[in-house]
């Protein structure tokens, strides 16, 4: 649940808690209010009911008296005293309707009983005075029964009414007791809820808080790959880490990205570097012969009266050699390096491969046959004409016979040109019966240098830059070489080559 | 055992015979070998009082053929010389932590390397 969800819940429920609240209190204070009228009525009623006793009783002993006046003497009443005896029953009888008008439905029955009684007793007493003077009118007046009558029906209503009065009071003590409990519990009630919920909101949120300070801290130290996945909402809080974790990825990608560049770039570095050392390593060993080899010649012409001139000479085609080898490899150098920058462009023009390679061989056939090795030529005119760089085929021609020379020994060497059915590619292959490869040597032979480590001469233009050379001109010329060798067995290297040339118009 | 013989171990041809004949007409006596596994065979034959060694050899290279002599007892005491076309001072290092006890970059300073051979004897 959000944040935002959680505290709008909380403050509803406190606000629930204060409406019952307050509901109670109003409710409690009607009840009071309503109790309290009936009560005063009741307690107003009870005087009323006094009062009329005291005058229900004044007038029956007044009127007992006048009775008694009337029967042993001939004294008349007065209208003066006959009008104030009216008055005072009239008052009687107003005290009778004052209580009717606090009559409510438990005492109505009593009411109606003490009316009709009274009103029967108070009748016959206005007809005692109205008739008082006039000597032939009987009076029953002393008959104590109406009187007895309407007393005992005014004491069950007094009865009554004290009654209800003592249970409107206990009405009124038990709301009272009630709507307090109630305003108490209430009220204990929400502050309980409030300090609850205050202090799980509080925990809750800060709980979160230190998870997501926890997890700003290990992204800020360095830990990217660290998430904030515990915390418990789907609202801000949720949000928050779900931002914090964007970041930290979007951080750590740039990281990475920047480490990728950065090793990318050392890694070039490192490689120029190697390259470096590499070509100081091969141009250091041609130039040790030529240094030394002057070197040896100076010293002899300085010590010895006669010169071996054959020798000399030999020594001195010696020097010309390592220099021939020394430019052969810088030529190779500048090769590389243009192929690298992308600056190696093709001479395309029409030749045919078959006379290329015979006239190569040709050049190169004293070398080819020094060690003894045999030569076989198979499909050289079976080739037609192709749109390429010749001089570059020729020094792949020229690296790859040289190679093969120089590791075959009293062996065969093998060319053979043909476009293989169902290809537009023309096919050279230079087999050799030489000491062969390895599968590790196999898979580096087209490296930079990797060669000279190993290699037993570098007479033949072998810098160990050569296949890689042959490697990077194939590409360029649209085509590609591979070796296929067995260890003692011998190599087989393979160059293909478009035979259609709008392909290599597009490789150009 | 001649006191000024020298075992030179290098696999380029050229270099080979021009470093012979130099020290030879330094009035050193030389044995050969052209790659490492042929070094040690002689070393433990011939016991030459010095090794002029290539570091960039066929079969065993020089740090493995110097290691060895070091190794081997009868022959551990022979002062060895690394000659490399490796400029960098990390071949030097890389060569003295082999056991060698001096080195000669390509192309060979020759007075240099005669003054190192004469000191090694020497001592």
């Amino acid at each position: 649940m959000s944040l935002r969800r959680r505290l709008t819940l909380s403050l509803f429920t406190i606000l629930v808690l204060f409406a019952i609240n307050v509901g109670t209190h109003f409710w409690g204070s009607f009840a009071r209010s309503e109790s309290m009228v009936a009560y005063r009525q009741a307690v107003t009623a009870g005087q009323l009911s006094g009062e009329l006793a005291k005058q229900l009783e004044d007038e029956r002993q007044k009127i007992l008296v006048l009775s008694t006046l009337r029967d042993n003497t001939d004294d008349t009443l007065s209208e003066p005293d006959q009008t104030t005896a009216l008055e005072g029953i009239a008052g009687t009888r107003e005290t009778v309707d004052a209580l009717g008008r606090m009559v409510s439905d438990v005492t109505a029955l009593q009411y109606e009983q003490l009316e009709a009684s009274s009103e029967r007793l108070i009748g016959s007493w206005e007809a005692f005075y109205l008739n008082y003077n006039d000597v032939r009118w009987e009076s029953d007046i002393d008959d104590p029964i109406p009187y007895l009558e309407a007393s005992q029906r005014l004491k069950e209503l007094e009865q009554r009414q004290s009654f209800i009065a003592v249970q409107r009071a206990n009405v009124i003590d038990r709301t009272i007791e009630l709507t307090d409990r109630i305003t108490v519990i209430g009220f204990i009630a929400s502050i309980f809820l409030t300090a609850t919920l205050g202090f799980f909101l509080v925990r809750y949120t800060n709980d979160n808080l230190k998870r997501l300070k926890r997890g700003t801290q290990r992204f800020g130290a360095g830990e990217l790959n660290y998430r904030i996945d515990d915390i418990d909402d789907d609202g801000e809080l949720g949000d928050l880490a779900g931002a914090f974790n964007a970041m930290s990825d979007k951080l750590r990608q740039a990281i990475e990205e920047e480490q990728e560049a950065k090793e990318s770039a050392d890694e070039a570095n490192a490689a120029k570097s190697r390259f470096l050392a590499s070509v100081s390593h091969e141009l250091r060993t041609p130039l040790n012969a030529i240094i030394g080899y002057s070197e040896m010649l100076h010293d002899e012409l300085d010590d010895e009266a006669q010169v071996d001139r054959p020798q000399f000479q030999s020594d001195l085609g010696k020097i010309v050699l390592s220099g021939r080898q020394l430019l052969a490899l810088i030529d190779d150098i500048l090769d590389l390096s243009k192929i690298e920058t992308g600056k190696m462009t093709l001479a395309v023009s029409s030749f045919n491969p078959g006379e290329v390679l015979a006239t190569t061989i040709e050049s190169l056939r004293p070398i080819l046959e020094r060690n003894g090795n045999q030569l076989e030529l198979v499909g050289l005119d079976a080739v037609p004409e192709i749109e390429n760089d010749a001089v570059k085929f020729r020094q792949i021609i020229v690296n790859l016979l040289s190679n093969a020379a120089k590791f075959t020994d009293q062996g065969v060497i093998r060319i053979t040109a043909s476009i293989p059915e169902g290809s537009d590619m023309v096919c050279i292959e230079v087999s050799d019966t030489g000491i062969g490869m390895t599968e590790e040597q196999q898979a580096q032979v087209f490296e930079a240098f990797v060669q000279a480590e190993d290699s037993t001469s570098h007479i033949y233009g072998g810098s160990g830059l050569g296949l890689a050379i042959c490697k990077d001109f194939c590409e360029l010329m649209g085509g590609d070489i591979t070796v296929a060798s067995e260890p003692g067995k011998g190599s087989v290297f393979t160059v293909r080559l478009p035979a259609d040339p709008a392909s290599v118009r597009a490789a150009a | 055992m001649s006191a000024r013989q020298i075992l030179l171990v290098e696999d380029n041809e050229l270099n080979r015979d021009m470093l012979r004949r130099r020290l030879q007409r330094a009035g050193y006596e030389t044995l050969l070998a052209a790659d490492g596994q042929e070094a040690l065979n002689v070393v433990k034959a011939s016991r030459p009082s010095l090794v002029l060694l290539d570091m960039n050899l066929p079969v065993l290279d020089g740090w493995t053929v110097c290691q060895r002599i070091r190794e081997d007892d009868s022959v551990s005491d022979t002062p060895v010389i690394a000659l490399t076309a490796h400029a960098m001072a990390e071949d030097r290092e890389k060569a003295m932590d082999a056991g060698c006890d001096d080195y000669a970059t390509k192309p060979i300073d020759f007075p240099d390397l005669l003054e190192k051979i004469g000191r090694l004897l020497a001592g």
